[in-house]
């Protein structure tokens, strides 16, 4: 037992702790619930002996800069593998994996997901406005002896970039999100691997 | 042949440096075949089979097998000291067997190339089952050695009711909840979805048996750190000649960890699909309030650092570090472990930090982190108590006082360049987990200076962790021949070691009631989304194939 003398400074250090992990998670409160930053991500149920007659990989556009991406993982694939788009805003992600878990990961962006067999991983992903070129796409869950060779590319290319971000965002700023959860990945510090 | 406590530890603890000379080797291999463009033909030639093959070894050896090997035997040595009881023999000779052949059986299961799951085996890619088998044998083991231990205990606090738990138990005690807290999924999944996946094909959910794991895997963190901190707090007044700071604050923090070890696994699974955030969030404030324990443990072993310093004379406001016994590598050994985790700690911070969790989930961050961790508990924390235990236990000498210091700051160096140079390419998203990161030449320039950097820094950790490895079987050895007597851990001196029974600190049967209503609490809400949208099974994979 620490003497009186010790015992002021045990109490400033617990208020200090205490301050140090209330600040933290007060943080932490504020952008997940004010800024609706969230690391959450839907899963719907799929029936793996029957999926490929109810999971179709592949890109549709259905309005201007909004995206569905279907993407299908298996050992060693990225189905499809090289995905082209062109000025995206709102891109909704639907992934999910024929055999084992996969890791999904857009290199330079903080896309990052895990894909299961079993359920679709279903996401949405803002790209920040300066999200240009080509994006390796790599799998980051150990997944057997190739999955060092499983990658694709993403790649966004950009228009007349003053205009079309305008028309874009109105044509996104509907709040229909149909199942997909709210999920906005954190803008983090986009390392381009090439120039597109 | 009769087990004794003397046998079991020195069996125990003896396995485990052997595990650790085998791990080790095997980390340096995978750092330097990581290493982008690097060809090293014919001289150190990793296939992407036997790559998978040590890395699972690796990941089950060094952080499940070696902290249950050597925390049962530290156990087994300073438990009877200090309570002066005898331990349930029956069950120790039980427990050493079934630890062993459990430790052996996968072992061989893991270098035969039957097991190449990696130490988290996520469902349903499915290893042989004499992998589950003797991962379950060694659990179960080590159970049968709570046990004995806590009957041990139970038996020593009939015998001393107005007596408080001594600091060294109350930590080992603890140690021990927080292994059947972490445990108990484990075992419930292993024997429920694993086994019958692997003999019969059974058809398991991804998500569920993620959750089981996880459930496990982070309290498993706690259980290999928390003899090291009983270690700090027990050893290190000790050495100085001084009390502790604070014994009650010491339980507090304790006690906060059997509270908050366990009810924290989906930090770990930030990035599953499934999970509500709600529930993620939850399980980050816990993770934020079992951080708070090791801030108390930095200060209190710090203010006892200070005290003895400025007892000793040395002034101003840094003058006490100079008047600290650093020629004795237990204690050096054992404030560097103290040093490195608070920098391993503020990263697990980051990592837990829900949203930032994203940039860095299954990136080269998280083994930079536990390597910082874990790492550094296990190598400098475990190796440096066996030294004391060289002259207690094993009646040996150390074989060589320079193998002990150069172990303690090649491996200090070492992890700090190798874990520096992983968060940094972490940042830059390069993964875990790969026998090679060149993706066709496409890899990011970024990722390839820290990944040489780390292997520089895996030759110095392997040199120290030799250095370890020496100081340890080369005493064993040859210490009855050579080398220098260290200072035991002089149990039972100063006495007594223990205090006045305190009724809210000392009541450990009412903090283990609480942990569990928080764990059920805390697990209760991910377990009824999952079942409640109906689990989604799927079949068995075998490792390795395409």
């Amino acid at each position: 037992m620490a003497n009186d003398e010790g015992l002021i400074y045990e109490y400033v250090w617990i208020v200090i702790v205490a301050s140090i992990v209330a600040g933290m998670a007060a943080s932490l409160a504020y952008y997940g619930i004010a800024l609706d930053l969230n690391p959450a991500c839907n899963a719907t149920p799929i029936d793996v002996t029957t999926l490929t007659e109810e999971f179709q990989p592949g890109v549709k556009q259905i309005a201007p800069g909004v995206y569905q991406v279907n993407i299908l993982a298996g050992q060693f694939f990225w189905n499809p593998n090289k995905i082209v788009l062109e000025d995206p805003v709102r891109i909704e992600f639907r992934i999910t994996s024929k055999d084992v878990v996969h890791g999904f990961e857009i290199v330079g962006t903080n896309v990052n997901v895990m894909v299961f067999p079993g359920y679709v991983a279903e996401f949405v992903w803002e790209p920040p406005k300066d999200a240009q070129g080509k994006y390796l796409i790599i799998c980051h869950e150990y997944c057997g002896i190739g999955h060092q060779y499983m990658q694709a590319e993403l790649e966004i290319k950009r228009s007349n970039t003053l205009l079309s971000q305008g028309d874009i965002t109105n044509g996104s700023n509907t709040e229909d999100v149909g199942e997909f959860s709210k999920v906005k990945y954190l803008k983090f510090n986009g390392v381009i691997v090439s120039e597109g | 042949m009769r087990v004794n406590e003397e046998l079991f530890a020195k069996v125990t603890i003896a396995f485990s440096f052997i595990i650790l000379g085998l791990g080790g080797l095997f980390g340096l291999l995978q750092a330097l075949n990581r290493v982008p463009f690097l060809s090293m033909p014919g001289v150190l030639e990793v296939s992407d089979s036997t790559y998978y093959r040590i890395l699972t070894f690796h990941g089950v050896g060094l952080a499940v097998a070696i902290p249950i090997y050597w925390i049962t035997g530290l156990t087994a040595f300073v438990s009877p000291r200090i309570l002066k009881l005898e331990m349930d023999r029956r069950l120790l000779a039980l427990s050493l067997a079934m630890m062993l052949a459990g430790g052996v059986i996968a072992t061989i299961t893991i270098l035969a190339g039957k097991a190449n799951v990696l130490y988290t085996f996520y469902a349903p890619m499915k290893a042989h089952p004499a992998f589950y088998w003797g991962a379950a044998l060694l659990i179960l083991g080590s159970w049968v050695f709570t046990a004995a231990f806590v009957k041990q205990y139970l038996q020593w606090r009939r015998m001393n009711p107005g007596v408080g738990t001594p600091i060294a138990i109350y930590g080992l005690l603890t140690t021990f909840i927080v292994w059947i807290e972490a445990t108990t999924p484990l075992v419930i999944t292993v024997l429920k979805d694993f086994i019958p996946m692997s003999m019969f094909g059974k058809e398991v959910d991804v998500l569920e048996t993620r959750t089981w794991f996880w459930f496990f895997g982070h309290a498993l963190v706690y259980f290999w750190l928390l003899p090291v901190v009983t270690m700090w707090y027990y050893l290190i007044p000790k050495k100085l000649g001084v009390q502790l700071f604070s014994e009650s604050m010491a339980k507090v923090a304790f006690i906060l960890f059997i509270m908050a070890s366990t009810p924290v696994g989906l930090h770990h699974q930030f990035t599953d699909p499934g999970l509500a955030a709600e529930y993620k969030f939850m399980h980050t404030i816990l993770t934020l309030i079992v951080a708070t324990p090791s801030m108390l443990t930095g200060f209190n072993i710090l203010a006892t650092m200070e005290k003895a310093g400025r007892a000793r004379g040395g002034n101003g406001l840094l003058g006490w570090l100079a008047k600290q016994p650093w020629k004795d590598p237990v204690y050096l050994g054992l404030v560097m472990s103290l040093v490195i985790f608070g920098v391993g700690g503020i990263t697990g911070i980051i990592n837990a930090s829900y949203q930032l969790n994203l940039v860095v989930h299954n990136t080269t961050w998280v083994p930079g982190h536990f390597h910082m961790t874990v790492g550094n508990v296990v190598v400098i924390g475990y190796t440096v108590v066996t030294y004391a235990l060289l002259s207690d236990l094993f009646k040996k000498r150390l074989v060589s006082k320079t193998a002990a210091y150069s172990h303690i700051l090649l491996w200090t160096i070492g992890l700090f360049i190798f874990s520096l140079a992983y968060y940094y390419a972490g940042l830059y998203g390069a993964p875990r987990r790969t026998s090679n990161i060149e993706y066709g030449g496409l890899l990011p320039s970024t990722w390839v200076l820290p990944m040489e950097i780390s292997a520089i820094g895996a030759i110095l950790m392997f040199a120290g962790g030799v250095a370890a490895v020496y100081a340890v079987l080369g005493s064993l050895l040859f210490g009855n021949v050579r080398g220098v007597a260290i200072e035991g851990m002089k149990i039972g001196n100063p006495s007594p070691e223990t205090t006045e029974f305190n009724p809210l600190l000392d009541n450990l049967k009412m903090w283990v009631i609480f942990a569990a209503i928080l764990i059920v609490v805390a697990y209760i809400f991910p377990f009824y989304e999952i079942f409640s949208r109906g689990i989604s099974p799927v079949p068995p994979v075998e490792a390795g194939l395409s």
